[in-house]
């Protein structure tokens, strides 16, 4: 049986294109204050620390974590980095919830960054080695036939993107750390906004952004020493998938929804729309609310776009999604999956501000990453499991 | 049949990041321009130069309690280079070298100016000389020269 777990700190920065007031030091230090703060704890009280970040070609720094480790009240302590592209700040509280669960530790503080102002990740990402396959263009080059793909085997009305991007970024608006906010957007302003990888709009693509996200997890006997009320990690599941192989369906992987399975049983959920409150996900383009909807057992397969449609995924629907403006709002690559697992942290504790949702008792938080290929995810609760 | 040949093709990478210094090493490279080198006290009081935002031993943010330290100085370790290559801070033999300067509790990467490898012992004196026209960066305090040599 594995110890209990919990969230009972949870910081991030405020996310914006540069933040060139702060270094790489200051950036990781803004999260991790605000989390052992928010959790009432110093660096002393802290056991082991795990870092995530995407690919070290993004800022040019190798080794991130040896660079941060006494930045990050490292030294003297185990320090572990974790790297899982795009999902990688999911995976990486993962790693640091089993260091809590295995009984290791009783305190980890664990923290994922991008500071995208410093590089350019489509140039990170289009680089062409020799006799390989390159991107080039970047990651909506690569997502937007996957789209096309999904709309054709849903028939899911060509708006649908448009509607998810109106409701994230309506949602970024009442969350003061989100880094793009438009006060006055509406249907005609996204769908007007110019095609940037058809169907992919600008107003439908996550931003560059520069931020960091920290949580401290506790083992139960440790909870007690952190006045808010704990999230308890009710399940945790990991899994990844080639980029290519003969016969992968990129528009619904099957590592996804194994990881969901995994998840769902872990926590003992059998219907996930009626058992989940609300969800944070990984959407840095809109229509992949739609197809993770469906990846993750929301919406039976052709049918997550209906969700949408009748505003289910709104803040006031039967299962809100992103909550506080998701990826299309703030996206430092690396903590973009920790922001999500921070986000339903922040709503079973009932610290979620304007964003929250009345009475969430089980949230999930979701990431991906690389060409649809990891996923990472955890349940957590007011409920001790 | 001919043995089949490796394939091999050249491969350059390269890209000009940028950098953030921060409120800390900001101070630090502005005063180095004027010709001041500073510390920042930790909490507990200890000198650190170069000014970092914590202390590297307890994670705890530094104070705001800055000292002007040097131009004074004390190697606590070097290594001698004898062949300098074109990104090196000098363009003849030097040490790099350790300098715990004269206030400050840590000591800090940097070239010491010797003239030869026979010159240079840990514990000796060295001294801050700076750049004919500063920049507001590193190489603004141009190297270290031994004390008893000026």
């Amino acid at each position: 049986m594995a110890e209990r777990c919990a969230v009972v700190g949870v910081g991030q920065t405020k996310h914006d294109a540069r933040r060139i007031d702060v270094s790489q030091v200051g950036l990781v230090r803004e999260a991790a204050e605000r989390a052992l703060e928010n959790a009432e704890l110093g660096w002393q009280d802290i056991d082991a620390v795990v870092i995530g970040k995407a690919p070290d070609l993004f800022e040019g720094v190798m080794m991130p974590e040896l660079f941060l480790a006494d930045a990050l009240g490292g030294a003297g302590k185990p320090m572990l980095r974790v790297h899982t592209a795009g999902s990688v700040g999911g995976s990486t509280a993962v790693v640091a919830a089993s260091l809590v669960q295995a009984g290791v530790h009783q305190r980890v503080l664990t923290v994922a960054y991008e500071k995208q102002s410093e590089s350019n990740a489509m140039w990170a990402l289009s680089i062409k080695i020799p006799f390989s396959q390159t991107i080039v263009a970047g990651a909506g080059g690569y997502f937007a036939p996957l789209i096309r793909g999904y709309m054709r085997r849903s028939g899911a009305p060509e708006d649908t993107g448009i509607r998810v991007a109106v409701k994230d970024r309506l949602n970024a608006l009442k969350n003061p750390y989100a880094h793009l906010k438009f006060p006055d957007v509406d249907f005609d302003q996204v769908a007007n906004s110019p095609m940037l990888w058809d169907p992919i709009r600008f107003l439908e693509t996550c931003p560059s952004s520069d931020g960091a996200c920290a949580l401290v997890l506790a083992a139960e006997d440790a909870v007690g020493a952190s006045p808010g009320k704990p999230a308890w990690v009710h399940a945790t599941s990991m899994r990844s998938e080639p980029t290519m192989f003969s016969g992968r369906d990129q528009v619904n992987p099957q590592a996804g929804k194994d990881a969901a399975a995994d998840l769902y049983k872990k926590a003992g959920i059998t219907n996930p729309r009626e058992e989940i409150d609300c969800a944070e996900i990984y959407v840095p383009f809109s229509w992949f609310e739609p197809m993770w909807m469906e990846n993750l057992g929301f919406a039976p397969e052709g049918e997550g776009w209906k969700m949408t449609y009748e505003g289910a995924t709104a803040l006031d629907g039967d299962l809100p999604v992103n909550m506080s403006g998701g990826v299309l709002s703030s996206n430092p690559i690396g903590a973009s999956g920790m922001l999500r697992f921070a986000e339903a942290a922040l709503q079973v504790r009932g610290e979620a501000g304007e964003h929250q949702v009345d009475g969430a008792r089980r949230a999930l938080g979701h990431a991906y990453g690389g060409g649809s290929q990891y996923f990472s995810m955890w349940i957590v609760g007011e409920a001790r499991p | 049949m001919s043995e089949p040949q490796p394939l091999s093709a050249g491969h350059v990478l390269e890209y000009t990041y940028k950098r953030s210094v921060g409120p800390v090493l900001g101070r630090f490279f502005t005063s180095l321009r004027d010709g001041k080198i500073e510390g920042v006290k930790t909490r507990a009081g200890r000198v650190l130069v170069p000014p970092m935002e914590h202390d590297p031993e307890t994670g705890e943010a530094t104070s705001d309690d800055w000292v002007e330290v040097g131009p004074g100085g004390t190697v606590t370790t070097w290594a001698w280079v004898a062949e300098p290559r074109d990104q090196h801070p000098l363009d003849r033999p030097f040490a790099f070298a350790l300098v715990r300067l004269d206030g400050a509790d840590t000591a800090m990467l940097h070239a010491v100016d010797a003239g030869s490898e026979s010159a240079m012992r840990t514990g000796m004196r060295v001294r801050a000389r700076f750049a004919d026209a500063p920049t507001g960066g590193i190489k603004d305090l141009a190297c270290f020269t031994p004390e008893d040599a000026e």
